[in-house]
């Protein structure tokens, strides 16, 4: 029972992945990364609300790469100069945000 | 042109660093070496309690890949500037993306971001540093594979290769994260690339399922150290049970911690419960729920107790909150659910089903640990303290319950000495338990600096007095971590780094280990 229950799941598995390599880090634009990074603690009561308020895309850029606090900072290898303006950008100015 | 460098590896000139940095922009690209200051902020954010500049890094290089880390070595080589490599850089309270010490050059992977392979029949994954936890799991996601794997907290921006490397644990069957690699891709101080386990021969295809190869199995010594440079790790992955039922279990009195793993510690060793039970105290489940520290207490020094059992009587919380979870069939988690229920009955504990949880962002985030789903749900905890300050003191114990209270009251006591919280927890291994304790502090206060330093020194030095050990360390501690552990140890090590890297370029000083 256990067997056939467990099979039945890893069936779908015969659909293997194509192997190569998958590359993430270029994010697609600053909106997937507020979804992946940025949200994870500004949507989730662990980081302050940053949407509506008005922050200038200089200082919010600029505490990414500085950190704040307890927040840690992140580098360009982690987020690139233009995803970075881009998603400063997206929450000074109240555009469209993923989750939204 | 003299260097722009803020700190210049030790015994370097600034006209020999120079040099070694135009060769590494030769190899990488310009853009991909940054020395000025403004530009390696983020490389210098940390949150241990020493000045900034005992960690200031001399430059950062970014490779993309093997071959330019075999080029960057003979350069390292031949100027003798050492470089630092971390992978996603996210070892907060370990050390972040700093160097262990001043004047080194950091080797940032992180542009090394490929999953290489999925296996869907075998289950495993091969992956280079830079790969985050939140990338492998949209990955899976992406391509409908119902394959699971075990991360650690700050999971969405931490990755597996880092946190393996530095025996890093979770909250699934796969937890001891180590024990579930398979195979490791490392460019040695020389620029050769050996592959552990059956990746050494040629044309084999058993690299990811079999760890051990012929001969002495090496890939232990390249973790916790500075051997080499981990390009690629395999992992194993667990295919999703059909059927996945965590749970938690409240218990309301310190000294329950000794019944507590007395019960739990038979179902772990017989894989009844089959992942790393993790058993929080009230004050790291707080800040996560979350609670205001500033609602209960605004004095000076650690929070009273009396405090601490108003924050678990309006908030719900125990002084114990026990996280577990059974992992197989419907059948086979009905059969199991009645033990649990029967050992919580037993113990006085209540449990709280996924059902019940709703509305606790504490519950919340570590039912989705114990499923490998990312998320920094646990950063909750730097909001208690507030400031940034943050080190993990994380003693190994015995699963028994004695010793459990027994560590719980020393951290307590010496936490308290110095007016810092008991913030902790038990994590079972099998065994063995991490006790770990985030010793939370105000970092832009210089007297909570100097306190939680000494706190921290006190910890270390009365723990490892009665026989306690620390499983991993921050940079800072890094030296008086490793003297804990005897001479013959460290001797032994220092001729493994002799051998291996003769000019000491590979992040000297990493756990203690340098020429």
């Amino acid at each position: 029972m256990r067997t056939r229950a467990w099979a039945g799941c890893l069936g779908v598995l015969t659909l293997a992945t194509a192997a190569g390599s998958a590359v993430a880090g270029q994010w697609r634009d600053g909106a997937e990364l507020y979804q992946k990074v940025c949200g994870h603690c500004h949507e989730a009561n662990v980081g302050p609300v940053l949407k509506g308020r008005g922050l200038p895309p200089e200082y919010i850029q600029r505490v990414v790469r500085m950190g704040n606090r307890a927040m840690p900072a992140f580098r360009p290898t982690e987020i690139d100069d233009a995803t970075l303006a881009d998603v400063a950008r997206r929450i000074s100015t109240g555009a469209v945000l993923a989750r939204e | 042109m003299g260097s722009k460098s803020k700190a210049l590896p030790k015994g370097i000139s600034a006209a020999e660093f120079d040099k070694a940095v135009r060769e590494m922009r030769a190899i990488v690209g310009d853009e991909h070496v940054l020395v000025d200051e403004e530009k390696l902020a983020p490389y210098r954010k940390i949150m241990m309690p020493v000045p900034d500049e005992q960690h200031e890094l001399s430059a950062s290089v970014m490779p993309d890949g093997v071959e330019q880390i075999q080029r960057i070595m003979k350069v390292a080589n031949k100027y003798r500037v050492p470089v630092y490599p971390i992978s996603t850089g996210k070892n907060l309270g370990y050390g972040s993306a700093a160097p262990v010490q001043r004047g080194q050059i950091v080797m940032d992977l992180r542009r090394m971001n490929r999953i290489i392979e999925v296996d869907p029949e075998l289950c495993t994954a091969l992956v280079e540093p830079g790969v985050t936890y939140q990338q492998l799991y949209d990955y899976l996601q992406e391509h409908k594979l119902p394959l699971w794997f075990s991360c650690p907290a700050p999971s969405a921006i931490a990755g597996p290769v880092g946190n393996m490397v530095d025996r890093g644990v979770g909250y699934t069957p796969y937890g001891e994260h180590f024990m579930f690699s398979c195979g490791m891709e490392v460019v040695l101080a020389d620029g050769q690339v050996l592959r552990t386990g059956m990746g050494a021969m040629e044309n084999s295809n058993t690299w990811q399922v079999f760890k051990w190869g012929y001969g002495p199995t090496l890939d232990g010594i390249f973790t916790q150290s500075n051997f080499g440079v981990v390009t690629k790790m395999g992992m194993w992955l667990m295919p999703a049970p059909p059927d996945f039922r965590p749970f938690c279990i409240q218990y309301p009195n310190e000294t329950d911690i000794t019944k507590i793993v007395e019960a739990l510690r038979p179902l772990r060793i017989a894989m009844v419960i089959p992942n790393a039970v993790v058993i929080a105290h009230t004050l790291w489940e707080a800040p996560c729920t979350p609670v205001k520290r500033a609602d209960y207490y605004t004095g000076p020094g650690a929070i009273p107790d009396d405090a601490v059992k108003k924050i678990q009587a309006d908030h719900n919380i125990g002084a114990w909150n026990v996280y577990a979870g059974l992992y197989g069939t419907k059948e086979t988690n009905d059969a199991n659910w009645k033990i649990i229920e029967a050992v919580a009955a037993g113990t006085g504990g209540k449990i709280i089903t996924q059902e019940a949880s709703k509305g606790s962002k504490a519950l919340e985030y570590r039912f989705d640990l114990m499923k490998g789903k990312p998320n920094l749900g646990e950063f909750g905890l730097y909001n208690w303290r507030g400031g940034g300050g943050s080190i993990w003191f994380a003693p190994v114990s015995q699963a028994k319950g004695s010793e459990t209270l027994k560590q719980m009251q020393m951290a307590k006591t010496i936490l308290g000495k110095y007016g810092f919280d008991y913030v902790g927890e038990f994590i079972v291994g099998w065994r063995d338990m991490h006790h770990v304790i985030d010793l939370l502090y105000d970092r832009s206060n210089p007297e909570q600096m100097e306190k939680a330093y000494a706190c921290y020194d006190e910890l270390l030095h009365t723990f490892a007095k009665e026989g306690y050990g620390m499983y991993r360390a921050n940079t800072a501690f890094a030296e008086k971590v490793a003297a804990t552990y005897g001479p013959v140890k460290r001797d032994v090590e220092k001729r493994l780094k002799k051998a291996l890297d003769p000019n000491n370029i590979i992040a000297p000083g990493r756990c203690g280990i340098s020429l």
